[in-house]
């Protein structure tokens, strides 16, 4: 019975709660906020990713040539006839003209390199070209054609790791036998030196380290694996001792090996290739790649140099200088990559495009719109407007909504034994393909198709039956008119996700590699074709690199049509929707 | 030309499903001015609109012909190849005869037969003896024998194959003989190809008629030889008999249905019931695909998997913990049973999910929260539909980023940490992509559990003082619980039966380890491995990608039928 200052302590002890409950409830808040966050970021960095490697592989670097179409090499028959157009060597025509393009180059090694600039799948390109025209035997044709994967992908800077050094001398070069011996007025190259220098004794370290391991691990092994390791250890030892001589120079000039970075120097259309440096920056050795190796006090001359080692990456030097030769020349182009829209599937990235899967993909929604979009409509139909309320109705919601939970790769499955196995229906076909898919998709239209029309207030049907329209008049001409909007948004949307499924239609062999678009006619159903996801789970596992650009490319196409279709399928909604 | 066949045969078809559609509209036209004419157009004495006259005549002028020739197009083809078969059959039925003779009398092949059948039978004698061996318990276990006895059974496999290949060997120059015999007597081409389907293996069965379908279509065939073109002739001959009578017997329909109703037309007919009701029964019958589709998913998977566990005992499947179907390459190889063990598969494919889900639930969790309990309108309107794109996305994008990004992300982590050997294609990155796929899964089914929350709870708890994180864990998240835990359970089973992130992220290797970092298999990678390239379809390995199809529907329907009942349980609560 006080009025005491001690209910000071309890509001004390509550302000101090209060505190750290506004803080949980922070903490708590920060959370949620958090977890959206994640959420978006990782959105973001899916889409980056694939669109940072995929944006490059829409634009295509391209070989632009003059190649002598001569008679007595397209058409040996001579009778200009398609049989005889159809048996010329147009491979030689497009080694003819690289050969022109490159003089200097007459070995049989360096012409075989020289010829990877491209693929001879081109060949059958310019075969059609010449079929199509068969006024060009004889003349001179203008051919644009794909530059090898690698090379592509070399322009595009995503390959190596390159940079061009400033020069200050001049430079003046003379050839003995096969070696150029390089001398520039300034020490132009000593940074470079040091630089070689330090990567070698770097490498002999870590080969050191690497043998320190392997010689820590020999004691736990069991004795049979000791031999093996211990040679190992030696061959790693060797080349540690013989790294950290060849670093000291003995003869004052440091080798370039596959190892290091490559090296190539490029004056007025002419380009070496080092494989030595001098330590005292002035002087190098290498051989010519292109030109006559005659440089007179040249100040108008470049470092060039390839950081990642030539053991370590898919293209020689001797192509990346070719390549650049003709980029200097505007031999090369960069163009739109009409190659990814126009072709189909091919086993050389360059050619390889969308345009059969894309194919395939339309013949197979045909299928599946046409089956699954009456079918779902007719059963929510039938089930939200006819179906007495009994055990039989029950039975089909519940499968309905146990469908719409079956994984996908179940649905393959079944196509595959019912379709394929039992019907004998073709394998690989959009025809299946598209069956299998609608039934995918049934549960999905069924579900939006009866959320429509429960939408549809039953003053609708009750006016219609009270100026004597029958159940049927009521049900299709006012209720499903007004539930087709939310129809349509519903049934895009499952399309939509039937266009991007991969996994039952791996079950029913549309997996293979088809390099024919399948006829946009009645007979292309039943013809082997591939779809847009299958191409791009196909190229994912692609050896080549350029077929991870090709890949992401497609991805971003598949996106693409994925947001047209749910774009129209929003504009849809908020267009036709209304609310009662 | 056999091109020009193929183009007018097709053009039958196209020009009677023309005709057809004419029919149907003249059906129309003729049922409706019927109507109209038989009141002398005073159309309030019909009993229904003019219109469903003309609707009742062209439906059964049109569907019961078109229905024919959607059976011609399923069953057309199959049925031009039994019929070309038997007809090549019997005309060979004189050659065979003659081989029948010759192989009897052959004294070669007599015996060669009887060595290899003793052969099996050895084989047989010691196939019992050594699941007698493996079954017995105590004193009769016998290790030593059962190793002796198991190479003594490799030895005699080996000797069976070698012998049952010289039987056949002996017989293939049998048949060869007889079969230039034949030509030599003049026997006719059709004989002759009857002669060699009937002799060919059956994978080249197969090989023999599609080639001559490619000829008889005029297409580019794989070879070429006489006995083939025969065949197509055969095969074109009754692909036109067939379509012919396909066609003839479409119009007959169509007619005959036109013919009939129009009669039936008058100003009492009850035209729009008739229509009605057909328009129900098809409605109905729609609604039974869906139950046709479950129906023949469980047929399909029950069968090829009874037929899977008559080779491989259930147990031994379900419980056994070695995976590797690979081995059996050919059907007479030794081991060619594999190991049928699922259980690194099923171990695999919970370590995923479990991933997934610790990716998953907290973070869809948080955003359903945040969502619903914080959020402005605002705010709401954008962040819900880019939590939406995530769901949007294709799996196989989710696989290809997991294999592009993610994988060699988790490598160089694990490898700067110490780890030794980790590889890009890991349970870990898999599941890391999966639950990313998983979260707007979650967030907008707990989104909907949380909203269903009556208000009033909401109320209560802030007029206790209880601010609103103390609200949402003491009092909104219990109302809510059984349909999060429905939530999570959907989610899982979502997990478990996703294909294709697996497939590309988590690699093949059949691993039972309880390392993230190992490459693991799942369920859905093993049914894709087993059934993508070239496979026969009796063989062991592929049926048992129907037995784990079956075990996949299984369990995800379990866990949906559990989701279900949970999720409408709590509904009730709060009606």
């Amino acid at each position: 019975m006080t009025d005491s200052p001690r209910t000071f302590p309890v509001r004390e002890d509550v302000e101090r709660r209060l505190a750290k409950r506004y803080r949980a409830e922070l903490r708590f808040r920060t959370a949620g906020l958090t977890a959206i966050g994640i959420a978006v970021a990782i959105l973001c960095i899916l889409i980056g990713s694939i669109a940072s490697e995929g944006v490059p592989a829409f634009t295509a670097k391209e070989l632009v040539l003059r190649v002598e179409l001569d008679a007595d090499r397209v058409d040996p028959e001579g009778d200009g006839s398609v049989a005889s157009l159809r048996r010329g060597s147009y491979n030689r025509v497009l080694q003819d003209a690289l050969r022109e393009a490159f003089p200097g180059v007459t070995a049989r090694n360096d012409l075989r390199t020289l010829f990877g600039l491209y693929t001879p799948l081109n060949a059958t390109r310019l075969m059609d070209a010449v079929l199509d025209d068969p006024a060009l035997v004889g003349n001179s044709y203008v051919f644009t054609m794909p530059l090898a994967d690698d090379l592509d992908l070399y322009l595009k800077g995503r390959l190596v790791e390159d940079r061009t050094l400033p020069t200050a001398g001049r430079l003046t070069a003379s050839t003995d036998g096969d070696i150029v011996s390089l001398r520039s007025t300034t020490a132009d190259f000593t940074a470079l030196a040091r630089e070689i220098e330090q990567s070698m004794a770097a490498e002999a370290r870590t080969l050191e380290l690497r043998v320190e391991q392997v010689r820590l691990a020999l004691d736990q092994v069991p004795a049979a694996d000791a031999p093996r390791l211990q040679a190992e250890a030696d061959r790693h030892a060797a080349a540690a001792v013989n790294l950290r001589q060849l670093a000291r120079a003995p003869d004052g000039f440091l080798p370039l090996t596959g190892d290091v970075p490559s090296v190539i120097v490029e004056s007025g259309g002419q380009a070496f290739r080092l494989t030595q440096l001098a330590v005292d920056g002035k002087s190098a050795r290498g051989e010519v790649v292109l030109g006559s190796g005659l440089v007179e006090n040249a100040d108008d001359w470049t470092l060039y140099v390839v950081d990642t080692p030539e053991s370590r990456r898919r293209v020689s030097d001797q192509l990346i200088i070719w390549t650049r030769s003709l980029v200097e020349r505007e031999m090369i182009q960069t163009g739109f990559n009409t190659y990814l829209f126009a072709n189909a599937d091919s086993r050389e990235p360059e050619l390889a495009g969308i345009k059969g899967a894309l194919y395939g993909s339309i013949l197979t929604m045909i299928i599946t719109m046409f089956l699954s979009v009456p079918i779902g409509v007719f059963t929510a139909v039938y089930l939200e407007e006819y179906a007495p309320k009994n055990r039989v109705t029950d039975f089909i919601e519940v499968n309905i909504n146990n469908l719409a939970a079956v994984p996908s790769i179940v649905f393959g499955l079944l196509g595959l034994a019912v379709f394929i196995n039992f019907f004998g229906l073709p394998r690989s076909a959009p025809l299946v393909g598209g069956l299998v898919l609608s039934l995918m998709t049934l549960p999905t239209v069924i579900i939006a198709t009866r959320a429509a029309l429960k939408a549809v207030p039953p003053s609708i049907r009750q006016a219609a039956l009270g100026v004597g329209a029958s159940k049927t008049q009521a049900v299709f001409h006012h209720v499903l008119p007004l539930a087709a909007p939310g129809i349509l948004t519903g049934s895009i949307i499952g399309l939509a996700q039937a266009l991007g499924e991969t996994a039952p239609l791996l079950m029913i062999g549309m997996v293979a590699f088809i390099a024919d678009a399948p006829s946009l006619g009645l007979a292309g159903f039943t013809e082997p074709a591939t779809v847009m996801p299958v191409q791009i789970f196909l190229w994912s596992d692609g050896a080549e690199r350029a077929f991870e650009a090709r890949t992401a490319a497609a991805i971003l196409i598949l996106l693409a049509l994925m947001i047209g279709f749910n774009a129209v399928a929003i504009y849809l909604r908020r267009r036709f929707e209304r609310r009662w | 030309m056999a091109f020009g066949l193929g183009l007018d045969c097709m053009s039958i078809i196209t020009i009677v499903a023309l005709a057809l559609l004419v029919m149907i509209a003249g059906g129309f036209y003729v049922g409706r001015s019927r109507a109209i004419t038989a009141v002398e157009g005073a159309t309030a004495g019909l009993h229904s609109l003019p219109n469903y006259h003309g609707y009742y005549v062209a439906i059964w002028t049109g569907v019961p012909a078109f229905f024919l020739l959607g059976l011609y197009a399923i069953f057309g083809g199959q049925l031009v190849d039994r019929l070309a078969v038997s007809e090549l059959r019997a005309q060979a039925a004189e050659i065979n005869r003659l081989l029948d003779d010759t192989l009897a009398a052959d004294t070669d092949f007599i015996e060669l037969n009887h060595a290899a059948e003793n052969l099996r039978g050895r084989v047989d004698a010691l196939n019992d003896e050594i699941s007698a061996l493996r079954n017995a318990r105590g004193d009769n276990r016998d290790p030593d024998r059962l190793t002796r006895l198991r190479a003594e059974q490799i030895e005699a496999l080996n000797l069976s194959t070698a012998a049952e290949d010289a039987v056949r060997a002996r017989r293939q120059a049998v048949v060869a003989a007889v079969g230039a015999d034949a030509v030599t007597d003049g026997a006719s081409e059709r004989a002759l190809a009857g002669y060699e389907l009937a002799q060919a293996p059956r994978e080249r069965r197969q090989l023999f008629l599609s080639d001559s379908r490619r000829i008889a279509s005029g297409e580019l065939a794989s070879r070429d030889s006489v006995a083939l073109r025969a065949a197509a002739q055969a095969i074109a001959g009754y692909d036109r008999n067939v379509k012919i009578g396909a066609a003839v017997l479409a119009l007959a329909l169509g007619a005959l249905g036109f013919g009939l109703t129009r009669a039936r037309i008058s100003s009492q007919f009850r035209a729009r019931n008739n229509v009605e009701r057909l328009v129900t029964a098809a409605l109905l019958l729609s609604s039974v695909i869906a139950i046709l589709t479950t129906v023949g998913i469980v047929l399909s998977l029950l069968f090829e998997s009874l037929r899977f566990f008559a080779s491989v005992p259930v147990l031994d499947f379900l419980f056994g913990l070695q995976w590797s179907p690979q081995i059996a390459i050919r059907a007479d190889q030794v081991g060619q049973s594999g190991a049928f063990g699922a259980v690194p598969l099923f171990a695999g494919t919970a370590m995923i999910t479990v991933i997934a889900m610790v990716v998953a639930v907290p973070i869809g969790l948080f955003s359903a929260i945040y969502l619903s309990e914080y959020a402005g309108p605002k705010f709401r309107q954008i962040a819900k539909p880019v939590l939406e794109i995530l769901a949007g996305i294709p799996t196989v994008v989710y696989g290809f980023f997991a294999l592009l990004a993610v994988g060699p992300a988790i490598r160089t982590l694990f490898t700067a940490l110490g780890f030794e050997s980790v590889v890009t294609q890991s349970a870990l990155s898999a599941g890391l992509v999966m639950g990313v796929m998983i979260i707007p899964f979650i967030s907008s089914l707990s989104d909907d559990v949380i909203n269903a929350v009556p208000q009033s709870l909401r109320d209560g708890s802030f007029a206790m003082g209880a601010t609103r994180s103390e609200t949402i864990t003491q009092i909104v998240m219990p109302a809510a619980l059984p349909g999060i835990v429905g939530a999570i359970l959907l989610a899982v089973s979502r997990a478990v039966g996703e294909t294709m992130i697996v497939v590309m992220a988590a690699g093949q290797g059949a691993n039972l380890t309880a390392n993230p970092l190992e490459s693991v298999t799942t369920i859905t990678v093993q049914i894709v491995m087993l059934l993508t390239g070239d496979q026969e379809f009796d063989s062991p390995k592929t049926l048992s990608a129907f037995a784990l199809g079956l075990v996949l529907f299984v369990l995800t329907l379990l866990m949906n039928v559990v989701a279900l009942r949970v999720v409408q349980k709590y509904r009730e609560k709060y009606d």
